[in-house]
């Protein structure tokens, strides 16, 4: 069942529509990532579900119930925000304890909540510190315990893992969805990191322009990227022009060779994509063999990220490194195999 | 050499700051012949008039630092968080008291507010004790607006704000739980300064004819030898207790300590 629903929304600053008919249906204790760079949209659409902006038009229901109308203070909403947000000049229980306060609840019931709330964070001992005793992933986890406190009928996540530093992140990552799969809060997630999205989420919403471009479980967004930003943006992805041979076989010309896709494609010119880890040294296995003169071979330790030049366009592919078997050397002319299925056709 | 005449221009400035109050408080000290003594100090003390116009500036005091917190924190705030567009007009609006002489803001008031205008505030003590309080509350208003805003652009009112609503928080739980404690070292080096400012105040009291301290100190110059000067050391005392104050709070203000 539809938990938040969001209707044609729109928001506009003056002449810059910056939401464009974004529609967005959350089930009850999903976890939806908004994903997407930078002017996207995506932090505009998480407040004006927060109330903190009002839509130019378009509709947001929480449990059936317009809250369009309704105050930020007035929508039960519990919020995390990239810069932590912690009032200075309380404690950490007093922190955690200041949405309850504000509702009038019994000082003995702020309390037990506050002590629950701060076992869950596993910060236990901390209630008496303040903010500034703290380190940013304390910070952050006091945050969270704040806006849980009040049991908010949805949780948003502003950025909360950006001001971290990438340990820190990983490890709080795994903490926030592991909390909110217990508490089976419906969440919506915003962040322009691809990884954090896709280890997150229940389903990520890629959003370009204003406009979401392909609203899906994170296997579909990587997998089946619906655009050609999608495919761009979500994962390393190797762009071949193809020219088509065949339209009702799927037969294209490619950089290096050609292939067979075996689906029905327009006539004249696409767009191909290949994902890195979908291409492999050597055609044995593959379906399709592309030849290449090897340009680049960077060592990473556990893998070897190469880059060939196909006469046209370059194919970055990855191989695990093996201490009996040898890196290719720049300059050597290889086969490079790969699937046809795994071919991306991109549309724009 | 450089260094030399560095010196030799800070010991000018010092001799110039300090000479004038060393006179003052040893004039001060001298009321008995031959020998320094505090009679000039004891006899100001024992003046019920001196009594009564302190106690008066001083409640006066409290008064306008109460009126000026609940007029600019609320300003200050909102130009902040919803018209940062006009904090250039809200600021020199706040300024005016600086460049408009407090003799032509008080004929102003006198004249707007006198016993047959629409207001008639002078007809009575209480109407002419406001008015004088918002009379101070104007003249500190340049200092109380600036250490405010200062106090807020210090902290991150607009996320503040935010976090505090989406707890449930409306405005005057935000401005009195959040924004308040949070600015209120820059709120009390305002309210000391104002404390300063109506202490020795001159013009509007008399002119509006109440019986505040800066009259009084008047008063007494014009008509005593020694007493005016204990008075003027007392005053300068006093201001620079509020400037004392003004680096205690700020020293042990807990939540505001550097991260370790």
């Amino acid at each position: 069942m539809t938990f938040l629903t969001i209707e044609h929304l729109e928001k506009s600053f003056g002449p810059n529509r910056v939401v464009k008919d974004f529609n967005l249906s959350v089930e009850k204790g999903e976890f939806v990532s908004l994903l997407g760079p930078s002017g996207c949209g995506k932090t505009t659409v998480l407040r004006m579900v927060a109330g903190f902006e009002a839509p130019s038009a378009g509709r947001i229901a929480i449990d059936g119930a317009d809250v369009v109308r309704l105050r930020p203070n007035q929508r039960n909403i519990g919020m995390v925000f990239q810069a932590y947000a912690l009032f200075p000049n309380l404690t950490v229980a007093q922190n955690v304890g200041f949405g309850l306060k504000v509702k009038g609840t019994p000082r003995a019931e702020i309390a037990a909540r506050v002590a629950e709330m701060l076992a869950l964070i596993g910060l236990p001992d901390l209630g008496g510190r303040y903010p500034f005793q703290l380190s940013g992933g304390q910070q952050q986890r006091v945050a969270l315990a704040r806006a849980l406190a009040p049991k908010p009928q949805v949780l948003l996540l502003d950025e909360p893992l950006s001001a971290l530093d990438a340990k820190v992140r990983v490890s709080l990552r795994n903490e926030i969805r592991a909390i909110q799969r217990e508490l089976g809060i419906t969440t919506i997630f915003v962040t322009h990191d691809q990884e954090e999205a896709l280890s997150m989420s229940d389903r990520v919403v890629v959003m370009h322009q204003g406009v979401a471009d392909q609203v899906g479980t994170p296997f579909e967004i990587y997998n089946q990227p619906a655009t050609r930003f999608v495919a761009n943006f979500v994962g390393t992805l190797n762009i071949l022009e193809a020219e088509v041979i065949d339209p009702s076989l799927g037969h294209v010309r490619l950089p290096g060779g050609q292939a067979r896709l075996g689906r029905p494609l327009p006539t004249g010119r696409v767009t191909l994509a290949a994902r890195p880890e979908m291409v492999k040294l050597g055609a044995e296995g593959r379906d399709t063999a592309l030849q290449g003169r090897i340009t680049e071979v960077d060592f990473l330790g556990s893998v070897i990220r190469i880059r060939a030049d196909l006469g046209g366009a370059v194919l970055a592919f990855d191989t695990f490194n093996t201490s009996h078997a040898r890196p290719p050397r720049v300059g050597e002319t290889v086969q490079l195999g790969l699937n046809a299925a795994d071919l991306l056709v991109l549309q724009d | 050499m450089k260094k030399l005449l560095a010196w030799a221009i800070l010991l000018l400035g010092i001799t110039y700051f300090i000479l004038p109050l060393v006179g003052m408080t040893e004039f001060s000290l001298s009321m008995r012949r031959g020998v320094y003594s505090l009679d000039a100090y004891r006899a100001v003390l024992a003046d019920p008039r001196f009594h009564q116009t302190f106690g008066y500036s001083v409640i006066m005091a409290l008064l306008t630092i109460v009126f000026g917190v609940l007029l600019v924190v609320p300003t200050a705030f909102w130009v902040q968080l919803k018209m940062p567009h006009l904090r250039p007009v809200v600021e020199f609006v706040t300024l005016l008291p600086l460049v408009i002489p407090a003799i032509v803001i008080v004929f102003g008031y006198i004249r707007l507010y006198n016993t047959s205008s629409w207001l008639p505030l002078t007809g009575t003590t209480f109407g002419t004790n406001l008015l004088l309080m918002l009379g101070y509350a104007t003249l500190s208003l340049p200092y109380m607006y600036r250490a405010v805003d200062t106090g807020l652009r210090t902290i991150d009112v607009a996320t503040l704000t935010e976090a505090a609503q989406s707890l449930g928080a409306g405005w005057t739980t935000i401005l009195a739980r959040v924004i308040l404690p949070n600015v209120l070292v820059a709120v009390l080096s305002g309210a000391f300064v104002t404390f300063a400012i109506v202490m020795g105040e001159f013009t509007m009291a008399a002119l509006l004819n109440r019986p505040a301290f800066g009259p009084y100190l008047q008063l007494m110059g014009a008509n005593k030898a020694y007493e005016p000067f204990a008075l003027a050391v007392i005053a300068f005392v006093i201001t620079w207790a509020c400037m004392g104050l003004i680096q205690l709070v700020t020293r042990f203000s807990k939540h505001t300590k550097a991260a370790r």
